[in-house]
């Protein structure tokens, strides 16, 4: 080893703490991405049973932390046979078109005691800025991550057309997800 | 015309009670066979929001009407043999039945389904059975059927009210018709009760 590169090394050592990344985490099994919107006056919960999660994160390394969620829209399930049919068609998640949502985050900001995640969302061929609240708990090797955020449907154009009224089908769709996580 | 009814007619609510419970289940009836094929849009959604709310208002209007029934006096029978009376309390007595029964069982169909219920977009009302997809088959059946019972229930009681006007020639149909004039004949006994 020459001078110069054992030299490289040595700063490279000294500077590896500061740029280093935040721990990057799998998802376990029994994680939960799901959904509550409005019909008719009436509340429903939803799930998406496919997706996925690349979830680097720590609380005192936001600017390195990183989540980056691919949701199979096809398994969107709500309970409910009809609505269940109506939701890969074509006026609304367009799963043929668009099989799947993409969400990744763009930066992290501290609202009092509580972190949010700003990022993108692409959803039916758009792309804007959703932003998610997150509570993460640390939990021996692993973790928890909660994330709530609303989507505004109609931004996307799920469900625009004829079914746009908002008096029918509400506006915002609440999301949530429950992440196991294990340090990988 | 008064608002209760007298010996010789019936009561303007009484009218008001009858013949919009009979339009309103009658509509809604015809509507909810037409609207039961449509595929799946907003306009089907729309469609079904209204026959449920009409439904619920000819439910509130028939409590309305049974309570109005209790505290107003029926005019007394017009005379007509024995028979003849009992077919048509009884055919009264049906008709209640199914006018209270086929909102019930459409209420109770829509909660099996697991829909919401809401009434003209105002307020919701709650569930009256528990999401059962086999059950809410069922259900559906019986409230399409006791609408085919409520229209040959109807034959009868149309059928028995025109047989009494143009062949019997007695006041049966005018005294419950909205703008008739009572006939001053042999038959109407009420009147000098």
């Amino acid at each position: 080893m020459t001078t110069r590169t054992a030299s490289l090394a040595f700063v490279l050592a000294l500077a590896a703490p500061c740029i280093a990344n935040a721990a990057d985490y799998t998802v376990q099994t029994g994680s939960t991405l799901g959904f509550t919107s409005n019909f008719q006056g009436s509340s429903f919960d939803g799930r998406f049973n496919k997706w996925t999660a690349a979830i680097s994160y720590d609380a005192a390394k936001l600017a390195s932390s990183k989540f980056d969620v691919t949701v199979d829209l096809s398994t969107a399930k709500t309970g409910d046979n009809d609505r269940d049919s109506a939701l890969p068609g074509p006026d609304f998640f367009n799963t043929t078109k668009y099989p799947q949502a993409h969400f990744v985050t763009t930066a992290f900001h501290q609202q009092g005691s509580q972190v949010i995640a700003d990022g993108m969302l692409t959803l039916r061929g758009v792309t804007k800025p959703v932003s998610l609240n997150v509570v993460f708990k640390p939990q021996g090797n692993g973790a928890t991550l909660d994330v709530t955020g609303t989507v505004k449907r109609l931004d996307f154009g799920v469900g625009g057309g004829q079914y746009a009224d908002t008096s029918v089908i509400g506006p915002d769709v609440k999301v949530t997800a429950h992440l196991l996580l294990a340090a990988k | 015309m008064s608002l209760r009814s007298d010996g010789r007619q019936w009561g303007s609510v009484a009218k008001f009670f009858h013949w919009i419970v009979a339009l309103g289940i009658l509509g809604n009836g015809v509507w909810g066979l037409l609207m039961a094929d449509m595929a799946p849009s907003m306009n089907k959604i729309t469609i079904f929001a209204l026959h449920k709310s009409i439904g619920l208002t000819i439910l509130a209007l028939f409590a309305l009407r049974l309570a109005w029934r209790l505290y107003d006096r029926a005019p007394p029978d017009v005379p007509m043999p024995r028979w003849q009376g009992i077919a048509a309390h009884t055919t009264h007595v049906l008709l209640y039945g199914f006018i209270l029964a086929i909102p019930l069982s459409g209420w109770i169909f829509n909660s099996l389904h697991g829909y919401p219920l809401q009434w003209f977009k105002l307020f919701n009302l709650p569930a009256l059975a528990a999401k059962n997809d086999e059950l809410s088959e069922v259900a559906g059946e019986v409230h399409e059927w006791l609408f085919y019972l409520l229209l040959l229930v109807l034959v009868a009681h149309a059928g028995a009210a025109l047989k009494h006007h143009f062949f019997d020639r007695d006041n049966v149909l005018r005294r419950m018709l909205p703008f008739a004039r009572i006939r001053q004949s042999k038959t109407s006994s009420g009147e000098f009760q």
